[in-house]
């Protein structure tokens, strides 16, 4: 399950300077798709609507598959949770129902049927997931369940979901967050519904947890990791280089970008494989030009 | 010779069985395969207090707690997937009329398997620091007599009455689970078997001979099953995976509306208060409409 979030346009026009003119979609996708190693399961949610789609789900699912392409043949994609491997190259549309006759009847090598199923999520079968949330704040924990005091809240929203799950049970996760305001990355989080590095690494021992917790928050300008120990967040790279000078006016923690370096961007083979062979119809990117290439 | 129970009943039965406080667990998973024929049959009668408890819930919850019938809510997620946020729920928990008790989505579903085992508590390790654990005084932590590591001591799910929607039964109440099934009426399963009072609404009471055919999709037992009730597209607005798909406009529609208080209260009038039994609710929705949602998942 995931949460729903506010749409936005889909960013389908090439980063300023980009060599090929990868987008951002594209860019973010083949950096995930480099940090995933072979043999791994990765977990996505189904989000639905706009930039949440693209970011929640779209993205990661383009990523995995490109990494099985690349360097990670033994790379599983869950997505919804339930579809192993999905052919996400028939795709015409992209699933918007978890359980409806799209996601239900596209091929795949293994379904869910019930729980517990065949993933043992406690064993640490699952080593990656992606997941979102309306807040994330300054030591990675993020927030789905509402905004203001819990007990009488401004906005009620979904429920913790499957984040607690997240980002302790899954050997790492990806935060993926669709739009980047003040208000969505905030000092604390007005609910922990997915706990990131309090106290840093002995936080996190000293509340129980020996395994996982967030790696990246992905935004659509920046790249944010952790200094694990210290339990910080930190700006790794952003998307573009005007972003190095605005990104503290839009973030609600205190971020130092001015160093920032870009992001890493595509070489020319990752996006021929990306394009033509990941996503050939443009169904999960949004890239409308993919079929004339 | 005697004859074997009939455990057919009306849907007047089925909420008999509910009286207000029930701490109810409903069938089905967000928006998909609710026993809705139930859900509008309890408001009907102004039911009130009720606890559900469930794992990932949504337009059945929404619409029990939008009208009043609902004290507190127990579970992992109330939501319409992608028509958005579930309004009427939304608006009673801002406004202080509902209490939520929020639960992992794992967890939620593991409080179900507690039941079916009938342990007193299920062992978790992974909620320190979540406000899931800060805010919930019914979590306790124990030591792992094993290890000595602190561990929490979570409630089971522990439900007086399950109630869910299934594509056949017979009299006696085996339930059939299609051959092609998912997560959904997997949890339906777990759910029924850890509870004493099970209520079964199925599209079709079908003869023994067709059980018998079919015994192995007969995942509830007949001992399990309180009172089995007829109510053709009885999930309706939401879909009977494989059988009928979610009524699309049903929910647009149901979304428009919730958008205000009086909104809402005109939905209930048309679709919930008007029609005087499910069979009047399957004319205001209309043959048309309901015909257009038939799908085959196999043949």
């Amino acid at each position: 399950m995931s949460a729903n979030l506010n749409n936005t346009a889909v960013n389908d026009t090439p980063l300023d300077g980009s060599p090929d003119g990868a987008t951002l979609a594209e860019t973010i996708a083949v950096n995930l798709a480099r940090s995933f190693a072979d043999g791994e399961v990765g977990f996505t949610g189904l989000v639905t609507g706009g930039a949440a789609a693209l970011f929640g789900t779209s993205i990661p699912l383009a990523a995995m598959s490109l990494a099985q392409a690349m360097h990670a043949p033994n790379l599983t994609i869950l997505l919804a949770g339930w579809s192993h491997n999905p052919d996400l190259g028939s795709l015409s549309v992209m699933p918007d129902s978890e359980f409806d006759s799209v996601l239900r009847d596209l091929p795949c090598d293994a379904q869910m049927l019930t729980y517990p199923g065949p993933w043992a999520i406690k064993r640490g079968d699952i080593d990656f997931g992606f997941s979102s949330g309306v807040q994330v704040d300054a030591v990675g924990s993020i927030n789905s369940v509402c905004i203001g005091d819990p007990a009488k809240p401004k906005v009620r929203l979904v429920g913790p979901i499957l984040q607690p799950e997240h980002m302790t049970l899954f050997g790492r996760e990806y935060v993926m967050m669709p739009h980047h305001a003040r208000r969505n990355f905030v000092e604390k989080v007005d609910y922990v519904s997915g706990v990131g590095y309090p106290g840093g690494l002995e936080g996190r021992r000293r509340l129980g947890l020996n395994h996982g917790g967030p790696e990246w928050v992905v935004t659509p300008k920046c790249v944010f990791d952790f200094d694990k120990e210290a339990g910080r967040i930190r700006v790794k790279s952003v998307h573009r280089a005007s972003d190095r000078m605005d990104l503290a006016e839009h973030t609600g923690f205190a971020v130092d970008a001015r160093n920032a370096p870009l992001t890493a961007a595509p070489t020319k083979d990752e996006l021929d494989l990306l394009r033509r062979h990941v996503d050939p119809n443009g169904i999960l990117l949004g890239r409308r030009t993919a079929r004339s290439l | 010779m005697t004859n074997k129970t009939s455990k057919v009943g009306s849907i007047a039965d089925a909420v008999a069985l509910i009286p207000d406080g029930t701490r109810l667990a409903i069938g089905g998973f967000a928006i998909y395969q609710h026993p809705m024929a139930v859900v509008r049959a309890l408001i009907r009668a102004g039911r009130r207090d009720l606890t559900i408890v469930g794992t990932v819930n949504g337009n059945e919850v929404d619409l029990l707690v939008g009208a009043g019938c609902v004290k507190r809510v127990e579970t992992s997620y109330v939501g319409l997937e992608k028509y958005g946020l579930a309004p009427n729920f939304r608006r009673a928990v801002e406004e202080g009329r509902v209490e939520v008790v929020d639960y992992p989505e794992v967890l939620s579903f593991d409080r179900f398997r507690a039941s079916q085992e009938n342990f007193t508590f299920w062992p978790c390790d992974y909620l320190g620091g979540t406000d899931v654990l800060a805010r919930n005084p019914d979590i306790k932590p124990f030591t792992c007599p094993a290890t000595g590591r602190t561990l929490h001591a979570v409630p089971p799910a522990d439900p007086e009455v399950v109630v869910l929607h299934a594509i056949a039964a017979d009299e006696r109440g085996n339930v059939i689970l299609p051959q092609r099934h998912l997560l959904p009426q997997g949890l339906d399963v777990i759910m029924a078997r850890g509870c004493d009072t099970v209520i079964v609404t199925v599209e079709k009471i079908v003869p023994q001979s067709m059980i018998r055919r079919h015994a192995a999709q007969v995942q509830i037992p007949s001992y399990k099953t309180t009172l089995v009730v007829e109510a053709p597209w009885g999930a309706h607005p939401t879909a009977l995976l494989g059988r009928y798909a979610t009524d699309d406009a049903h929910f647009r529609d149901y979304v428009a509306a919730s958008a205000s208080a009086d909104g809402f209260a005109a939905y209930l009038d048309r679709y919930v208060h008007g029609p005087a039994d499910h069979q009047a609710y399957l004319d205001a929705v209309g043959a048309g409409r309901l015909g257009s949602l038939t799908e085959f998942d196999t043949l």
